[in-house]
């Protein structure tokens, strides 16, 4: 039960530092970032490789890794943003057009077989009766810690007032003087930045491949549209709904019916609560 | 249809029923035979998406279920081909059901994200359900669609002509306008009393059995299966197929089926990098070329 | 003569802002009501709730003794209810006939006029706004006015009842505005009971025989209309809002 609540937990984390990424952007540029997972995999990677090849300590390539994504994060606003606004599917092909080049390039570079990243803690922790791997309990702590460092920079500070101003109507925002352009810039970063540090962290525990990004990415997706387009606490919620729901799902039946959760989730949200747990309208 | 349209489908058709006369290559024919499968995939991807505007962007699922069942029903019944396309079809229909029904009454981006997710989970479970499926390396030993490759590039074709006739018909009879302007402006089709989530469930159902049949068609040329029939690639090569032939006309989504099926096989020579060339491409007729490759080509030479 | 539209307690809320409040009125077959109101005050809204483009929080629209509230609005043209938009709403990459003929078929349209070819019937309606000439055109390249006129035909081939007018002379240049009235009178003549918003004042007085004036979704007064548009409640709501009605027109 407490290595349930304790798996469940870590989970959510990784879920949850993508899903608020992914809602962000979605809140500020009314697009669905099908490239977000590739952030994740780019997170694992660099600093697999700058460890291996570079021979970087790994909390320096950790954080390297992190600042390169954020940069192609604000590369791939900047290069992106016009066609992007221009129509939902020109949206959706680019960036899965993205995510679809990233993989490729990955796989070009590094070849298909599954490597891990290091441990940043070894060993195993105790707690009552479970036990877990230090990695684990670390990732859920980062995770937890982050998200709530971001509550607190979406709701005390001047940017973040921003970022909800132009979530709510864009245009009275840029009425209000505020440059959107800027702030998506901002946001794509800050969100890619999380999304990689996911990556990171999960890279440890769970392969690091290069087609490992597809399937984060549609977990975003899903945990966004469950939780509600745009709203952040909704991400959270439904964040921690999905990881526990497929953490149970694992350890009642078996590891294979996981993905289900996800799908089931989608179908029963769009059937009777389209707008999603905490979502204001059905559609843009 | 003016009547030089007319002409060059005619010529078009002659030219592809003659191959065989003219060529010996069996790779040639393979590689058409493909093409047209692919062809396909596009126009029945373009008779839901095209037609009615609202994205689908996880059609692999459909072809995917079709090519399962088929390999299922050959495999463990020995059903033939003649019987598992028209299978493969209706398997497709249970899964345009279930995506269909709830998300197609909403505006918005819910039918192409579900119909993504769909795909991925799919393509997820066939991987994670391998004695049954065969996990990676998947199902083999499939009946093949005909005993020459001469009889199956006829197959094909027939296969192609057949389902595209259908196709080009119901998108220009009255329900095919009634697509079109759902896709022109749904809530001003409503307001003329159309109800829209009703033909866009029809549209949907028609373009998954197309490409669930197809599907199984692929399956049985292929004589396997395996993940890749659900994977993204797969949907991303079809919309790119139906966005350079021109979205919206079914024969644009052919004719762009064949260019980049034989664009395809021309990028052999770049081995391992032939995919990221292909992404490349994608990206950047999405960005710079909105309106696809051909039809502006097509439409200069026609009246305004 | 039966009641054609009975509204009851109509109410709808956005979060906290009250739309429309407890809205009550009656038409009869054959009537012009005209709705006036300061800008917000839930005219547009009203027309939404009674088209079925939004969903009542409460009330009965009763239309030909049958309660419409909630339905979908797909389902309520084919009652026999239709609507212009504020803003013309044309199916882009379709030639205006095309438009048009979308609206013949239809399952009402399709029921009442079933002997007629429905592309035919799409040309006798656009004769009868004026657009006949222009049938086989793209829709694309139709000026704003021949746009609303285009609506009006795609209402009209619903074959309504009722039809509800949203601002149709907004953005028309003067010269246009006589031809459409007298397009409404006309189809008025023909049996057509009619809805209409509208701020031009001048050719609202002269269409509309009952005026319903309505301000925070609430009807402040109705009646005839030399007597509505010179109630001081009527002034007060539009000078209250910086103008009076006069200088909307």
């Amino acid at each position: 039960m407490l290595e349930l609540l304790l798996y469940g937990g870590v989970s959510s984390a990784i879920y949850a530092l993508l899903a608020v990424g992914f809602t962000l952007i979605f809140g500020v540029a009314r697009v669905f970032n099908l490239g977000h997972g590739s952030f994740y995999a780019l997170g694992a990677y660099f600093t697999y490789a700058g460890q291996t090849y570079f021979k970087l300590p790994l909390l320096l390539s950790a954080a390297a890794a992190v600042a390169l994504v954020a940069g192609i994060g604000v590369g791939m606003a900047r290069a992106f943003a016009t066609p992007m606004q221009r129509s939902v599917l020109a949206a959706l092909m680019i960036t899965l057009g993205f995510a679809l080049l990233v993989e490729q390039i990955l796989l070009l570079t590094f070849g298909s077989q599954a490597r891990n990243v290091q441990n940043m803690i070894a060993g195993t922790v105790q707690i009552g009766a479970a036990s877990i791997s230090a990695q684990r309990l670390l990732t859920l702590a980062v995770g937890a810690g982050l998200i709530a460092a971001l509550w607190l920079f979406i709701h005390k500070t001047r940017l973040g007032a921003a970022i909800l101003a132009i979530s709510q109507d864009r245009e009275a925002a840029q009425y209000q003087g505020i440059n959107t352009a800027r702030i998506f810039t901002i946001v794509m970063a800050l969100s890619a930045g999380l999304a990689a540090i996911a990556g990171i962290l999960a890279g440890s525990f769970l392969t690091v491949q290069p087609d490992m990004g597809i399937l984060p990415m549609v977990k975003a997706v899903s945990i966004v549209i469950v939780g509600g387009l745009g709203s952040i606490p909704g991400s959270i919620i439904a964040a921690l709904l999905l990881g526990y729901g497929e953490t149970a799902v694992a350890f009642l039946f078996s590891t294979r019916f996981t993905e289900l959760v996800s799908l089931g989730a989608v179908l029963l949200v769009l059937s009777l609560r389209p707008a999603g747990l905490l979502g204001k309208r059905a559609a843009f | 249809m003016n009547r030089r349209s007319l002409a060059a489908i005619a010529l078009a058709v002659t030219a592809l029923a003659a191959v065989p006369l003219a060529s010996k290559s069996d790779y040639l024919l393979g590689v058409l035979i493909v093409s047209s499968i692919f062809a396909v995939f596009a126009a029945s991807w373009d008779f839901m998406s095209g037609q009615t505007g609202r994205e689908n962007f996880g059609h692999a699922l459909f072809i995917g279920a079709g090519a399962y069942s088929a390999a299922f029903l050959n495999l463990e019944f020995g059903l033939p081909p003649a019987a598992t396309v028209p299978l493969g079809g209706v398997a497709a229909l249970f899964f345009a059901v279930l995506i269909g029904l709830p998300t197609l009454r909403l505006s918005g981006p819910y039918f192409a994200v579900a119909t993504l997710v769909a795909a991925s989970i799919m393509e997820r479970l066939t991987l994670v359900l391998w004695e049954t499926t065969g996990g990676e390396e998947g199902l083999t030993g499939l009946s093949a669609l005909a005993r020459t490759s001469v009889a199956r590039y006829y197959v094909a074709l027939t296969f192609l002509a057949v389902t595209v006739g259908i196709l080009v018909a119901l998108a220009r009879s009255r329900w095919g306008l009634i697509l079109r302007a759902i896709r022109g402006d749904e809530a001003a089709a409503q307001a003329a009393g159309t109800n829209t989530t009703l033909h866009k469930m029809g549209a949907l159902l028609v373009s998954a059995f197309a490409a669930g049949m197809a599907g199984a068609v692929y399956a049985h040329y292929q004589q396997s299966v395996g993940p890749h029939v659900f994977g993204v690639i797969l949907t991303v090569t079809i919309i790119t197929m139906a966005y350079v032939g021109g979205i919206g006309t079914t024969y644009g989504a052919i004719a762009g089926a064949f260019l980049l099926t034989i664009m395809t096989e021309g990028l052999r020579q770049f081995g391992e990098f032939r995919l990221l060339v292909y992404t490349l491409f994608l990206i950047a007729i999405i960005r710079f070329l909105p309106d696809g490759l051909l039809l502006p080509i097509f439409q200069r030479g026609r009246t305004p | 003569m039966s009641v054609l539209l009975e509204v009851s307690n109509l109410g709808k809320r956005f979060g906290g802002l009250v739309a429309v409040d407890s809205f009550a009125m009656t038409v009869m077959p054959q009537e012009i009501v005209g709705f006036l109101g300061p800008n917000g005050a839930g005219k547009t809204t009203l027309f939404n709730l009674l088209s079925g483009f939004i969903e009542p929080d409460q009330g009965r629209v009763v239309f030909d003794g049958v309660d419409l509230a909630g339905r979908r609005n797909h389902d309520i043209v084919n009652r026999g209810m239709a609507r212009t938009f504020q803003l013309a709403r044309p199916f882009q990459q379709l030639t205006v006939a095309e438009n048009v003929a979308v609206a013949c078929l239809c399952p009402r349209a399709r029921r009442l006029d079933a002997g007629t070819p429905y592309m035919d019937r799409a040309r006798a309606l656009l004769d009868q706004v004026g657009l006949g000439g222009r049938a086989d055109d793209p829709v694309e390249i139709l000026p704003y006015g021949d746009l609303r006129r285009l609506e009006i035909a795609r209402a009209l081939a619903t074959r309504p009842r009722l039809m509800l007018f949203d601002e149709p002379f907004a953005g028309l240049a003067e010269s246009e505005i006589q031809p459409l009235a007298e397009l409404i009178r006309a189809l008025h003549r023909d049996g057509l009971t009619i809805l209409i918003i509208e701020h031009r004042l001048r050719i609202f007085m002269q269409l509309v025989r009952r005026i319903i004036a309505i301000d925070f979704g609430r009807i402040i007064a109705e009646g005839a209309p030399e007597q509505v548009v010179n109630d001081p409640r009527v002034v007060e709501a539009y000078l209250g809002k910086g103008g009076s009605p006069d200088a909307v027109a």
